[in-house]
């Protein structure tokens, strides 16, 4: 069939793609290597141009899917995002960093003095020049995300495909903890312990939960979140809210709904 | 009924003679609580739990499971053979075997055989156990605290004894050939009605009994206690994955990484999913939890109802642990009963 | 014991692989949810946003036993994108075809814009419970339709074409939102003096070319004028649309079970079990997509 959504017919051709990093540390672009035994198929599908990661040249002019890595930090990364949205037909933002600003948003608050405590007078003209840190779909739309810190190199891959071919499925909004009872691990609230699987988006399966740690919320809070319902539940099962709160802000410091629902 | 009594020492055998020709699968010890896995040995059963974290339906219907393999190039169905186990569920309370009564109903009932769910539950042979109700259970108030068909044998706990029904010939040849059954005597009989007797007053007896609530869940459709009962919802799901009788799913079409080929799934889905009702352009029928708890309920106790002559819940109470924020009929109920409290507006 | 059958896998043929003594009917039926290859023979554009797509199942068997209801939907399959339900919008009476409104409006219709005839698709079906045109002959019938919802009944307008002598008085009542937007606009056309079809097109917005009339669906109903007794209503379109259409119906006394409805919900297993199509207690690809007033009225959270 091969009805690839991006290209109308008369120009039909292998669809060139860009690999953006900007703030982040770089690891959900590795993850892509990751995908070790698959590395070569995905490769024959698409046209890559660019990848930040291993190349030191400039970016091409002309692509169709721009995948950005990382959270925007500063004026010079913003508009790095505007050209690629002007260019791209499919824009994907991959890992915490590029979908919920991640843990660089812990920055956010008292932003400046953090600025001059690390670089005192002498702050690099490479750094740029420093914005509160943003999730890409603050700055642009976003066609695709894949979630989590660090990416899954499968849920790359198939949102990768998805971009490539269209795809109806449905992209699930609801939170984590269905998923630990497909699993059958116990809830870690039974005794007492913290976990923000109550609020965050499912869609990694619950590995963490699977290996025996609670959910720190790297996939982000979902867009059905009910924060009010999970800090009732908090106190339900003897977790502190102020610890949920606080255990939020790794991986959500930037998003406006937990500004909004300020318990105090 | 046809019955027979065996000694309790002998359920090792039994066990061991079902594992000689099946993959048997049994409560077993998981952390604090229980869950259905596959056992190596007889001696990993737990036939005294409580309650199960989910129950037996995963193996009649796995949270995803390939529907058919295709070549997307050529947009064709590619050869696909089911991979199916021939499966022993050992130790299945009455709500569970009740539960999957209704998967029968809802799955190879009616005008449409799903003959994935059928070739696995024609491989299965359930064998169920008496229990005793914990704090949760409410499956005497749908009548599921009995189970009439739907399994191959069923033990009643009679002390030292199981009085044990059987309903099918090929369970039946493996417990004779494995086991030393008697008939009851007048003993045994009245140790079964002892224990039933137990079990009946077991109950928890906070839970209200309502009656007539299909007409109920109609009658108070619109009353504000959903839009209470909604906002409490996490929408994660849990209640879905935990409960026995649901059975909705999502199908999903999922390439290898080369693009070329791929299979299409089913996976559970949920009605408390935010998407679930959603329909191409964006528009939600059901956009919030209001909409979406006060329907599963409905769907659970009236709709499937009105149907099929029986609720879709069997009182197993899973939900009630699942549930972080305390949604499940038994608040349902609690509701009614105050609806009908003398004092009530 | 040791045998080699303890503990085996039994192979299931789940997908019920057809043989060369299966009917078209088993094939169809033995596992509904196998999609059976079509051929795309042809597609034009009905508007900007729709095509119409004519498809012919490659089995004969299939092609021979594949025959709908107007008003029942089908599953359409592009493997690796996924299915989308879509109502069958050619009439019964013409077999060995079926032919689809599509609107680019998901991913799958989308990515089926892009296709041309010659290329195949799958299909499943047909699913559902269509307009009960038994009881509707010898009677008058009230078509309502508004945009999109003109494809499912089209099927009956051409089933009703093609026994036009079994019916009454016919009368069509189609709104669009601007006169680009009017399907089978040709067909309608060439219908406007026929005596034994009754034609009302509306459009919300006018353009220079339109001469017809300007408005909602309702305001040239009200002008109607029928026998209740012996009338049936149809409506399908925009969910805004049913409160209103029904209303002028039941003001003009036509009877709540003689007004039928064509709901929209996301059908996509059609047999009734995956659940998203519920409304209340109904399934809307098995108890409909079409329900009478009576029956919709019956259902909570139906309208």
């Amino acid at each position: 069939m091969g009805a690839f959504s991006l290209i109308t017919d008369t120009e039909r051709r292998v669809p060139r793609v860009v690999v953006v990093g900007l703030a982040s540390c770089f690891g959900c672009q590795l993850q892509i290597t990751n995908a070790e035994q698959y590395l070569m198929q995905i490769l024959g599908q698409i046209d890559l141009q660019y990848w930040q990661l291993v190349t030191s040249e400039d970016m091409p002019d002309q692509y169709d899917v721009a995948i950005i890595e990382g959270a925007v930090t500063t004026r010079e990364s913003e508009e790095t995002c505007k050209a690629v949205r002007a260019k791209a037909a499919h824009v994907m933002a991959i890992g915490a960093c590029a979908t919920t600003a991640g843990v660089t948003g812990m920055a956010m608050p008292g932003l400046d003095g953090r600025i001059a405590e690390v670089y005192g007078d002498g702050l690099p003209d490479a750094s740029g020049e420093f914005i509160a840190p943003r999730p890409v779909s603050a700055v642009i739309p976003v066609d695709s995300e894949v979630r989590c810190c660090p990416i899954d190199p499968l849920d790359f891959v198939a949102m990768l495909q998805r971009a490539l071919f269209g795809s109806n499925r449905s992209l699930d909004t609801r939170t984590l903890c269905s998923d630990c009872k497909r699993n059958e691990t116990e809830c870690f609230y039974n005794s007492g312990t913290l976990c923000l699987g109550l609020v965050t988006r499912a869609g990694c399966g619950a590995r963490c939960v699977n290996l025996g740690r609670p959910c720190n919320g790297c996939a982000g809070l979902s867009p059905d979140a009910n924060l009010d319902a999970a800090r009732a539940a908090c106190d339900t099962y003897g977790v502190s809210r102020a610890d949920f709160d606080k255990a939020l802000e790794m991986f959500n410091q930037v998003n406006p709904v937990l500004a909004e629902s300020g318990d105090e | 009924m046809l019955y027979r009594v065996m000694d309790k020492r002998e359920l090792p055998a039994l066990v061991r003679a079902f594992m000689e020709s099946y993959e048997v699968v049994a409560p077993v010890k998981r952390g604090s609580g229980y869950i259905f896995d596959v056992i190596g040995s007889p001696e990993e059963i737990e036939l005294d739990y409580t309650q199960t974290a989910s129950s037996p339906k995963k193996y009649l219907m796995p949270p995803t499971e390939t529907l058919m393999k295709f070549d997307a190039n050529m947009n064709l169905v590619e050869d696909f053979i089911e991979q199916v186990t021939p499966r022993v569920i050992f130790g299945v309370h009455t709500c569970d075997i009740n539960a999957l009564n209704r998967l029968d109903v809802a799955l190879i009932g009616g005008k449409y055989v799903d003959p994935y769910y059928q070739a696995r539950r024609d491989a299965t042979i359930v064998v169920g156990i008496s229990c005793v109700p914990n704090e949760n259970c409410f499956c005497h108030l749908w009548g599921a605290d009995e189970a009439q068909f739907g399994y191959d044998l069923f033990l009643h706990d009679i002390g030292d004894k199981y009085l044990v029904s059987m309903s099918n010939v090929e369970a039946t040849n493996i417990l004779e050939a494995a086991c030393e059954l008697s008939e009851a005597t007048d003993e045994d009989r009245i140790a079964f009605r002892q224990a039933t007797r137990v079990r009946q007053s077991a109950f928890n007896k906070d839970i209200p009994d309502v009656q007539d609530v299909a007409m109920l869940m109609d009658v108070f459709h619109s009353d504000p206690f959903w839009e209470e009962l909604g906002k409490k919802c996490l929408s994660c799901s849990a209640c879905a994955s935990v409960c026995p009788t649901c059975f909705c799913f999502d199908i999903r079409d999922v390439l290898t990484p080369d693009g070329k080929t791929g299979e299409r799934q089913r996976t559970w889905d949920a009605c408390t999913n935010p998407g679930f009702a959603m329909v191409t352009g964006g528009h939600n029928f059901r956009p919030t939890g209001r909409e979406r708890v006060r329907h599963r309920m409905y769907h659970k106790l009236n709709g499937f109802f009105v149907n099929h002559d029986r609720m879709l819940c069997v009182g197993c109470g899973r939900c009630v642990t699942a549930c972080k924020t305390g949604i499940n009929p038994i608040e349902v109920l609690r509701f009614f009963k105050r609806k009908g409290a003398d004092h009530a507006k | 014991m040791q045998s080699n059958m303890s503990r085996g896998i039994i192979e299931v043929d789940a997908l019920r692989e057809a043989t060369p003594s299966m009917s078209g009917k088993e094939m169809l039926l033995g596992n509904a949810y196998r999609p059976w290859p079509a051929r795309i023979t042809s597609m034009r554009d009905l508007t900007a946003n729709e095509k119409l797509v004519e498809m012919r199942f490659i089995d004969e068997r299939v092609r021979e036993a594949f025959v709908h209801e107007p008003g029942q939907f089908l599953e359409l399959s592009l493997f690796g994108v996924g299915e989308a339900p879509i109502s069958i919008t050619s009439s019964p009476t013409k077999q060995g075809f079926v032919e689809l409104c599509i609107r680019r409006a998901g991913t799958v219709t989308g990515a089926l814009h892009s296709m041309h005839a010659g290329d195949i698709v799958g299909i499943r079906g047909p699913f559902g419970r269509g307009f009960p045109v038994d009881k509707f002959r010898g009677n008058d019938v009230l078509i309502v339709a508004g945009g999109l919802g003109i494809a499912p009944v089209r099927s009956l307008i051409n089933y009703i074409h093609d026994n036009r002598s079994d019916f009454g008085k016919v009368t069509i009542v189609y709104g669009s939102r601007t006169p680009s937007d009017i399907m089978f606009r040709d067909q309608f056309e060439m219908w406007r003096h026929r005596k034994d079809f009754e034609l009302y097109l509306t459009v919300d917005q006018p353009d220079d070319t339109w001469d017809g009339e300007v408005g909602v669906v309702t305001e040239p109903m009200k002008r109607l004028d029928f026998n209740p007794a012996n009338t049936y209503g149809v409506v399908c379109g925009p969910p805004i649309m049913y409160k209103f259409v029904v209303q002028v119906m039941r003001e003009k006394n036509i009877d709540y079970d003689h007004i039928y409805l064509d709901f929209e919900r996301h059908m996509k297993c059609g047999m009734g079990k995956c659940g998203h199509c519920q409304i209340g207690h109904q399934y809307c690809c098995i108890d409909g997509p079409v329900f009478n007033y009576w029956e919709a009225k019956n259902i909570q959270g139906s309208m």
